[in-house]
């Protein structure tokens, strides 16, 4: 399947900004996260289809994942 | 501190703090060592100053009988990371309630000042009354315990907060310095006076790297009392540091705690100019007064797009491995870093730039560097402006002062720099007044008195239960933005419950950096207090003191006349929604009501008998 991979801010350092990408259906988030090797304490927010979702959640076909960093405070 | 007990929650009176209380008038002044009352006595900052506080009515911030408190937390000073604030506290000339009567305020900053006023054996300070002449205090040790001279600051008169501190430099060695600029010694023009604070960095450079304690005008108290700064020298006291205290550093610098605050280069998530990007996703980034278009105008002061301009160096507090701070140098030909300018923290940064209008990373360090080296709090000044900006864009054909308009950096350089010089009162008494003088209050963005911080109210109702400030005494700035949270549940118990515990770490020392999400209740907490202090205390009795520090401050709120009805948003947020931020409309009139009457009935039983009786 393809998921349209959406990365924010200091996540595309190294990466991509926006990609479509394949993986397996059946696809979990924290296994793109895994994949793409993105720290556990750095992430903020995941968003499918632009709505807020977890790490556990199977991605489908032509989804849009977007990761975020966390924010904190200024 | 003196401790003979090991158990502060149940023996809080076992242990004492020394304080000093001094009478500016008279200049006489008196130390003892004071018994503590209960744990957030014995935790310090804002928890002990606002007992003393709540024991006096104070019908105007401007009164002799207005104390300013300076005091530091119990793990300043030690060998915690990020043991290093310093806490100013007192009746605040900005925030006031509807009925005119002065809020309850403290103000916090890092740097390394807190950590020589506690190696010098004080506590805790008490300015009493106000000082016929211009002076400022030393505090130092000496074999017979802590001394505190005043001294006469003529020759500090006019001086920038940066200035000041480098004039105090040469003549004290081995010390670090509290200081106000030229706005605080305007107080009665300006109420959001700022106190910068020292850092090594800014002594050994020259540079103007301060931190500042800058929100609700403790400068402009300051100012005054006639206190321009205070001098806090001693000797190095900071204990060997212990396996366990090694291992919680460990865990902040590497851990989930501030990981995301480190330096880019380190892994970490660049500090908190991160925000930008993040917040930039759902359209939240204020613009143009909090008003949000849906386009990519923020991006422009994005840190990918800065750093091919400029050298940003990552920096840090002394000893602190977190290195939070993001300081905009010019890049040299040779592309090393050139003079300083600015440091780019997310609030400045967005309010005295984006929210501005101002999308030059050039314009916006000077815009910072004006309000730091006068001493504002960059916050209520950047939001004072963007309110009188947003007037006259209504108001065309009769602007407020000098006309000036949205990304006109002429016109708003002119009028930072009139402001920090008192010669603009309409900014500096902020937003609250200038806006019932026009009597167009809906978009000014302040709630019960105070500009609300950078993130914007549609994402964040629980500003109206802060006590200090918007994000840094309410840690519901995230709910919805980061945890997606819409729901009233959520909310109810975000408020009453998990993000009021942020406060805790404004009276135990440390920077909120030090572990964000989790609060001061934790067992890196638990286990900093047994190693420096032999201390056995639990999560429970941490929550427990903070969450009574925390309704003491909202009991005290009350009292100075604030009714519930103050404890709502800018009316904007709901008489026009905006519908560039794509995240859920929860800051409806419906949802405020329900959350207002659902958080009072868990808040106020509580509250009961936590203040005294006074006359
Ligand atoms: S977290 Fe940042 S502000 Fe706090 S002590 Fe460390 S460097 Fe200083």
């Amino acid at each position: 399947m393809n998921v349209t991979i959406q990365l924010i801010g200091t996540f595309q350092i190294g990466r991509f900004k926006e990609a479509v990408r394949e993986y397996p259906s059946g696809t979990c988030v924290r296994e793109v996260i895994n994949e793409l090797r993105i720290p556990d304490p750095l992430l903020g927010v995941v968003l499918i289809n632009g709505i807020h979702a977890g790490t556990v959640d199977i991605l489908i076909n032509g989804d849009t994942l977007c990761l975020l960093p966390f924010i904190d405070g200024g | 501190m003196k401790f003979s007990t090991t158990d502060p929650a149940s023996e809080p009176a076992s242990i004492l703090y020394a304080r000093c209380t001094v009478d500016l008038k008279s200049g006489s002044m008196h130390t003892e060592d004071v018994p503590c009352r209960n744990l957030e006595d014995v935790l310090g900052g804002f928890g002990r100053s606002f007992q003393i506080l709540s024991e006096r009515q104070i019908n105007t911030a401007y009164c002799e009988e207005n104390p300013l408190i300076v005091n530091t937390g119990l793990l300043t000073g030690s060998s915690a990371m990020t043991g290093m604030r310093t806490y100013f506290s007192g009746y605040s000339p900005l925030k006031e309630s509807k009925k005119g009567l002065p809020a309850a305020m403290w103000s916090t900053g890092s740097g390394n000042f807190g950590v020589k006023l506690k190696w010098t054996g004080l506590d805790e300070l008490v300015f009493e009354g106000r000082s016929p002449k211009p002076v400022y205090a030393v505090i130092r040790d000496s074999p017979e315990g802590p001394v505190v001279e005043l001294k006469p600051a003529d020759h500090l008169v006019g001086l920038s907060t940066h200035a000041k501190i480098m004039a105090l430099q040469k003549e004290y060695s081995n010390a670090h310095f509290a200081a106000i600029g030229q706005a605080g010694e305007q107080w009665e023009n300006v109420y959001f006076g700022a106190v910068g604070l020292s850092t090594d960095n800014q002594l050994k450079s020259g540079e103007d790297k301060m931190r500042f304690a800058g929100r609700g005008g403790m400068g402009s108290l300051m100012g005054y009392k006639n206190i321009l700064a205070l001098v806090a020298q001693s000797s190095n006291k900071i204990k060997p540091l212990t396996p366990e205290v090694k291992a919680v550093n460990i865990n902040v610098v590497k851990g989930g705690g501030a990981a995301r605050l480190q330096p880019i280069s380190r892994g970490g998530g660049g500090g908190t100019w991160a925000a930008y990007d993040v917040l930039q996703a759902f359209h939240a980034v204020p613009v143009n007064n909090f008003r949000p278009q849906g386009n990519d105008l923020p991006e422009k002061l994005f840190r990918e797009h800065v750093e091919k301009q400029f050298m940003i160096k990552s920096e840090a507090c002394y000893r602190c491995g977190i290195t939070c701070h993001n300081n905009i140098h010019e890049k040299s030909e040779d592309g090393s870093a050139g003079s300083f300018l600015a440091k780019f923290d997310y609030e400045p940064l967005n309010l005295l730039g984006t929210n501005i209008g101002i999308h030059d990373a050039r314009q916006a360090a000077r815009l910072i560097h004006l309000s730091d080296n006068y001493g504002m709090d960059s916050i209520s000044l950047g939001v004072t402006i963007s309110y009188v900006l947003s007037y006259n864009e209504r108001h065309p054909e009769q602007p407020l002062l000098n006309g000036a308009t949205f990304g006109d950096f002429v016109k708003i350089e002119e009028l930072i720099t009139q402001t920090g010089r008192g010669k603009l009162l309409e900014i500096g008494r902020g937003s609250k007044r200038l806006s019932e003088i026009t009597g167009e209050t809906s978009y000014a963005y302040h709630v019960k008195g105070l500009e609300i911080a950078a993130y914007q109210p549609e994402t964040n109702p629980g500003y109206a239960w802060a006590i200090a400030g918007g994000h840094m005494s309410m840690g519901t700035y995230g709910l919805l933005t980061r945890e997606g949270k819409s729901d009233i549940d959520s909310w109810v118990t975000g408020i009453t419950q998990t993000k009021l515990q942020i406060v805790g770490f404004d009276m135990i020392g440390l920077c909120k950096f030090f572990d964000i999400t989790k609060g001061i209740c934790t067992q890196m907490v638990v286990d900093c207090l047994k190693s420096e202090f032999n201390l056995e205390v639990t999560t429970e009795n941490l929550a427990a003191a903070v969450r009574r520090a925390f309704l003491r401050g909202l009991a005290l709120e009350l009292r100075q006349g604030y009714e519930k009805g103050e404890y709502t948003l800018p009316a904007e947020v709901w008489e026009q929604p905006n519908p560039n931020i794509k995240l859920p409309n929860i800051t409806n009139p419906e949802f405020m009501a329900e959350l207002q009457k659902r958080v009072w009935a868990v808040f106020e039983p509580e509250m009961a008998g936590l203040l005294p009786e006074i006359e």
